[in-house]
């Protein structure tokens, strides 16, 4: 994206200000999105079609907080936290480790932030899958000078607004996570993600969540898996599998036929099943 | 807007707009070592700086946003000659091959060591998990990390990285500091880009949407008029000639069949029209107000549509040939439109029927060997285009100085350079000077002249300085990558495994033009074939014209997907037969003594011969790797139940340049302090050719290394040399300056002994730049001084030509061991062993370098590489985000490069080529190794995890 001006708004309610003044501006966070430069061909047509359409960039790397964070059985994880932050943080879950190392590589795990990933929305976002089966809620500052407002992240992902402050992540006792995901190399974009959480009482899966990416036009839940196994217990992999798989409709690529991508999926989801695990 | 920056500890002010990136504006403030692999897509890491004490892609950093920051370069490290400590590390753990990676590299570590202080290996990765590097196979990247880690200790640590060979040699067979790392460790200027000036134009080029199409009509007088705009060229005003575009020995066995520019279109990415503007924002904008109106043809997307009856033919013009006659039936009047072809003799061709080149040969009798038979399989493997992306793409700066025409170029091969420009434009060879400046990664794809014909043509029509450089786009679908092949092979055996009979059928996809059309499949034949030894063997070539991206050479040539067909197709005969694979190599492995009777019909050029093998030794490396794997005992268990285990072993070979064609040349002059300064024609691509013939000139003359220094691949300055290719330069070039030194040391004994007054046999030279003879002694200062005296003898300079007839094969053998989850299809590598032939080893560690960098690029191919084109061959993938190369995270744990040295009679110290054969083993033994974890065989390469899947009946 090209940039016709820069603004450095001090505050949010300055950042959130800019953002209505200027109909054609966005949010600048690490910029590893925004600026990632699609090829030569991409651009060219861009530049012919739009005739180089430029937008107003709104930094708000200084004022999203990115701290990482602990309060009681909730994560505080300020928007502004790249990845690497959050695999600093000693505060973190396995599962959420997980999802934040499948970033890409240092260089851009150290610019890359949660804030970008979420609002980026993209079917492979390494953080969404497990943010949602976590339960987690995003803050939002959505018009100036009226503070924060709460809502769950499924929420917000279908119809994003605002400038997203923190992610808070519930961290329930007993209830086990998972993530897991493919990618042709160990630095390569998440192809297929899929994130799991429940809670195993008396043998038995309950508030199963389950989340993928890679599968449709974005990351979501996906309630139609959850149903097959809500209050099951753990099932033997390959009958998860074999389940799973028919109700996925991902489309052929480049990066992998549907009928792979099913089958993959499907192999995710039931090995986040098998191998989620409950911390501290 | 402006933005301070503390950049190297330097309070900087820059004025930037609101879309300038770090890494422009770096590089407007003249910071050179901020490169840039990926044109900003964020994935290659060369643009890296430290940013705040965090390693971060400056191309990804809006310039606004480092306001304020602090900004660490390379720089910062090389603020006097020393290196710092992780230069000097890298260095001396022979990292620096190209060197265009160097800088990240450094910082990247340098990061790593301010975390931590004693790194893991896990830790290494993760620190360079974002830098690419296409040359060395990452591996000796660990060894500098802990050399770099040791030394903040002790400063003095110092380790032996590779085991010295030759002990009566002093510089031989020993690791000395590869003579340009330390400039490429620091950063100095070194690249074609380094020298571009500031009134450089810029020339952007605009690529044909069509895969195949005639440009109806093209208007150019609004780009023409855009503001910044000097010249704009198209089929209606470039020279009106063909010529091929192979970097090849004239005259080439390659097709003369590419214009300029041409009326018809190709291929996607087919040159359509270039600008030359001021600025490259002023040549893109006048780009975008050329309107080109096209008429769309019927694209040939493959081999099987090439060959099709009635297929759309891709040259129509008519075809001529210099020397011998049209081969009978083929077809040759043209159709009046199209550019003619020309070849400079007859390659079996019908380019009508869109057959490029095409040859047959054998030996024996193949039929009576399938009947002789007791088992026949037949098997077809498909190895699909790779591009070996170098991280420099193409490149070159071409400036007008006195009248001539100056081309600062990343070659490979400087002297075809100055013939075909030369012919292009019109103008006499002396009127050009190609000169090489230090490669950014060639592997092959620099052979041939992509963008030195146009940026010269309009430096010398405009006289303005002409700047040329391939967006990674371009480099992926309008450079060169290795032909696609199918190949058929036929195998009879003896129920013993004993071979009766070999078939090999190829076709090959040369894409649109037939650059190294010929012997690119005829190399994957010539490198396979010998191999095994076998009464009955026969191959028929075919090269077919497509219309996808523009084939070449690569690393290896043919040689891989050969190797990969013919090996392959041994152990499913094994397998089939019931025999141990290394088993039935041994049966059929050529050995010490052995008589190579198909050379016979494999003659490059030239009439074949049989040739007897010396020394082979194969034996010893396939003993190493047998003990290595344990290869007798039940193979390991992976402790998951998903992940099977496998093993594979194959043989490999390469040559060492091509005998009876090629030559190469050297001088070495002693200087009036004893030095000796050695023009060398050789090509270095960042492979250490230049470190290989300084040895043999401090080893000839008892010099120490720094008492030499190499100037190379400069037209106007060096002698000529073939250029770098066919695993030439330590046979050719290597040898050629060892012949100078040999001659100058010839020189340096009779004037000394004129001056000693006692005879030649008295004298010898010895360390350090001694003439001793029984009674007295000269040194080669005072020897190089009084040659410029009034009383002299006159400069002492030494001459070396190396020709030859003698074909130097290295050999090897490849061991891998992977892991294949039957689940999912992943296949890890998790060992490779490397056991490999080069002769001496001139330079131990650069030679494990050389390989670890081929092995690893095999296995990029084998599992992740793959250029994929769409219905109407466009390329989907020519960026890395999802052409994936492999990153340190693909470097299998346990591997090892062991050199098993079998002294050549003709190489320079017995040297023999070290570094193509290496991509020739990954993708048989670990199809091989795939088969034996879960027993499918994968036959098209690369074995991404759907196509094991699919190999296994899985999907
Ligand atoms: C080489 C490479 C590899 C990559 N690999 C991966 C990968 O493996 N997994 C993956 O998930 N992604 C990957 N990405 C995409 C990656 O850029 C994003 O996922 C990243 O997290 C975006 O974060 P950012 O801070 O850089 O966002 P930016 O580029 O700054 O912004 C991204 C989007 O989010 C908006 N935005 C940013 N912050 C906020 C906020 N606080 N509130 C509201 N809107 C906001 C912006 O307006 C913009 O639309 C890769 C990118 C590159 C270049
Ligand atoms: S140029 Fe910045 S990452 Fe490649
Ligand atoms: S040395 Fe790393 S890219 Fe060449």
């Amino acid at each position: 994206m090209k940039f016709k001006e820069y603004l450095r708004p001090a505050s949010i309610d300055e950042a959130l200000a800019g953002k209505s003044l200027h109909a054609d501006s966005a949010f600048l966070a690490g910029g590893t999105y925004i600026l990632s430069d699609p090829g030569l061909s991409a651009r060219r047509a861009r530049a012919t079609a739009e005739g180089g359409r430029e937008v107003v960039a709104i930094d708000i790397s200084r004022i999203v907080p990115r701290t990482v964070e602990r309060r009681g059985r909730e994560l505080f994880v300020g928007a502004g936290a790249t990845f690497q932050d959050l695999l600093d943080a000693q505060a973190v879950i396995t599962s959420v480790v997980d999802a934040a190392k499948s970033m890409a590589n240092r260089n851009i795990r150290n610019r890359a932030t949660v804030g970008g990933n979420i609002a980026a929305r993209k079917s492979c976002a390494s953080l969404i899958p497990i943010l949602l089966v976590l339960g987690s809620r995003v803050e939002i500052a959505a018009r100036p000078g009226e503070g924060l407002v709460s809502e769950p992240l499924s929420v917000w992902l279908d119809r994003p607004k605002g400038l997203i402050v923190d992610v808070i992540i519930p961290l329930e006792t007993g209830r086990r996570s998972a993530f897991r995901r493919w990618g042709r190399t160990a630095c390569d974009i998440s192809i297929l993600t899929a994130a799991v959480s429940y809670r195993l009482e008396g043998g038995a899966m309950r508030e199963l969540r389950i989340a993928a990416g890679g599968l449709g036009p974005r990351a979501r839940l996906f309630p139609e898996i959850e149903r097959l196994f809500e209050g099951k217990p753990l099932p033997r992999r390959a009958d998860a599998e074999a389940a799973i798989a028919p109700l996925l409709s991902p489309v052929d690529d480049l990066r992998g036929s549907a009928a792979f991508k099913r089958l993959r999926g499907a192999g995710l989801i039931a090995d986040a099943l098998a191998g989620a695990v409950e911390e501290p | 807007m402006t933005v301070t920056l503390e950049l190297n500890g330097r309070r900087i002010s820059a004025d930037v707009s609101p879309s300038d990136t770090l890494k422009t504006t770096l590089k407007h403030l003249g910071v050179i070592s901020v490169r840039d692999g990926c044109d900003g897509e964020g994935s290659c890491g060369l643009c890296a700086v430290i940013l705040d004490g965090k390693l971060v892609n400056s191309c990804l950093v809006p310039a606004p946003q480092a306001d304020g920051a602090r900004v660490i370069t390379l720089e910062h490290f090389s603020k006097d000659r020393k290196l710092g400590i992780v230069q000097r590390a890298l260095v001396d753990a022979s990292c620096v091959q190209c060197g265009y990676c160097t800088p990240a590299v450094v910082l990247a570590i340098h990061d790593l060591l301010e975390r931590t202080k004693d790194p893991s290996a896990d830790e290494v990765r993760d620190a360079l998990s974002g830098t690419m590097c296409r040359c060395t196979g990452y591996e000796q990247f660990f060894a500098a990390v802990r050399i770099a880690a040791k030394r903040i200790a002790d400063p003095d640590y110092t380790e032996r990285l590779a085991p010295e060979f030759r002990p009566e040699l002093r510089h031989v067979g020993k690791d000395r500091e590869k003579i340009d790392a330390a400039a490429l460790a620091r950063g100095e200027k070194a690249f074609v880009e380094d020298r571009v000036e500031r009134d450089a134009c810029h020339l952007k080029m605009l690529g044909s949407p069509y895969a195949h199409a005639w440009i109806k009509s093209i208007d150019v007088e609004l780009a023409r008029a855009a503001p910044g705009v000097v010249a704009v060229l198209t089929y209606e005003n470039c020279p009106d000639l063909v010529y091929t575009t192979a970097g090849q020995g004239f005259p080439e066995p390659s097709p003369h069949d590419q214009r300029m520019f041409s009326r018809k279109l190709r291929h996607v990415g087919d040159r359509v029209c270039a600008v030359l503007a001021e600025s490259p924002e002023e040549a893109e904008a006048a780009l975008a107000l050329v309107k080109v109106e096209y008429e769309p043809l019927a694209p040939v997307l493959s081999i099987a549509e090439a060959k099709a009856e009635g297929a759309p033919v891709i040259h129509s013009g008519e075809v001529r040939y210099v020397v011998g006659e049209p081969p009978e039936g083929s077809s040759t009047k043209g159709d009046g439109r199209d550019d003619p072809i020309i070849y400079q003799f007859p390659l079996h061709a019908d380019p009508h029927r869109n057959l490029a080149a095409s040859a047959a040969a054998g030996i024996g009798d193949v039929e009576k060997g399938f009947a002789e038979a007791d088992v026949v399989i037949e098997r077809t493997y498909r190895g699909n285009r790779v591009q070996s992306t170098p991280l420099e793409p193409h490149v070159v700066y071409a400036r007008i100085d006195g009248g001539r025409l100056i081309l600062h170029a990343s070659t490979q091969v400087p002297w075809h350079v100055r013939r075909v420009v030369s012919r292009v434009l019109g103008i006499a060879e002396n009127k050009v000077r190609v000169v090489k400046e230090r490669v950014g990664g060639g592997f092959g794809a620099k052979q041939d002249i992509v963008v030195e014909d146009v940026a010269g043509y309009l430096a010398w029509t405009t006289g303005r300085p002409v700047y040329f450089r391939y967006s990674r786009e371009e480099e992926f679908i309008a450079s060169r990558t290795r032909h696609a092949m199918e190949i058929t092979v036929k195998l009879g055996a003896k129920r013993d495994g004993r071979l009766t009979a070999i078939l090999m059928r190829l076709d090959a996809d040369t894409g649109p033009y037939g650059q190294h059309c010929l012997t690119v499949p005829m190399n994957a034949i010539s490198k396979s074939l010998p191999l095994l030894l076998c009464d009955n063997a026969r191959f028929e070539v075919k090269s077919y014209y497509t219309n996808l991206s523009p084939a070449g050479a690569y690393q290896g040539y043919g040689a891989p997907k050969g190797s990969f067909a013919l090996q392959t197709a041994l152990a499913e005969l094994a397998s089939e037969l019931g025999i141990d694979q290394l088993e039935m190599i041994e049966k059929n492995r050529v050995r010490s003594g052995a008589r190579i009777e198909i050379l016979r019909s494999l003659g490059e050029g030239r009439e074949g011969q049989a040739v007897t093998l010396g020394e082979c030794g194969l034996g010893e490396m396939i003993a190493r790797g047998k003990k290595a794997f344990r290869w007798n005992e039940p193979k390991p268990e992976s402790g998951d139940p998903d992940w099977k285990i496998g093993r594979g072993a194959v043989i490999i070979q390469q040559g060492s340049g091509l005998p009876g064609l090629d030559a190469a040349n050297a001088e070495a002059r002693l200087l009036a302090d004893g030095t000796v300064i050695l023009l060398s024609g050789g090509a270095d691509l960042g492979t250490g050719l230049d470190t290989v013939t300084a040895k043999a000139v401090a080893e000839t003359l008892g010099l120490d290394m720094e008492d030499v220094a190499v100037l190379s691949g400069d037209t106007d300055v060096t002698p000529f040399d073939k250029g770098a290719y066919a695993s030439s330069g330590t046979f050719f070039s290597g040898n050629a300056a060892l012949l100078a030194a040999q001659d100058l040391r010839r020189k340096i004994i009779a004037i000394a002994s004129s001056v000693l007054g006692e005879p030649e046999s008295n004298l010898s030279i010895v360390h350090r730049g001694l003439v001793k003879g029984r009674h007295g002694e000269i040194s080669l200062a005072k020897l190089g001084h009084m040659a410029t005296q009034g009383e002299g003898h006159g400069e002492l300079s030494g001459q070396g030509s190396f020709k030859t007839d003698h074909a130097a094969f290295p050999y090897g053998a490849h061991f891998v061991e992977v892991a294949v989850n039957e689940r999912t299809g992943e296949v890890k590598v998790r060992r490779y062993h490397a056991y490999q032939d080069c002769g001496t080893p001139i330079n131990p560690a650069l030679a494990k370098g050389q390989i670890f960098g081929g092995c690893l690029k095999a296995i990029g191919h084998s599992l992740y590489e793959e250029l994929v084109y769409d219905e109407e061959g466009r390329c989907l993938n020519p960026r890395f985000l999802d052409y994936k190369v492999p990153s340190i995270y693909e470097v299998p744990e346990d591997f090892v490069v062991e050199l098993v040295p079998v002294a050549d009679e003709v190489g320079p110290f017995g040297g023999k080529s070290v570094s193509e054969i290496s991509v020739n083993g990954a993708a048989p033994a670990i199809a091989i190794a795939i088969h034996d974890a879960v027993g499918a065989w994968c036959r098209e390469w690369p074995f991404t995890p759907e196509r094991v899947l699919r190999a296994m009946g899985r999907l």
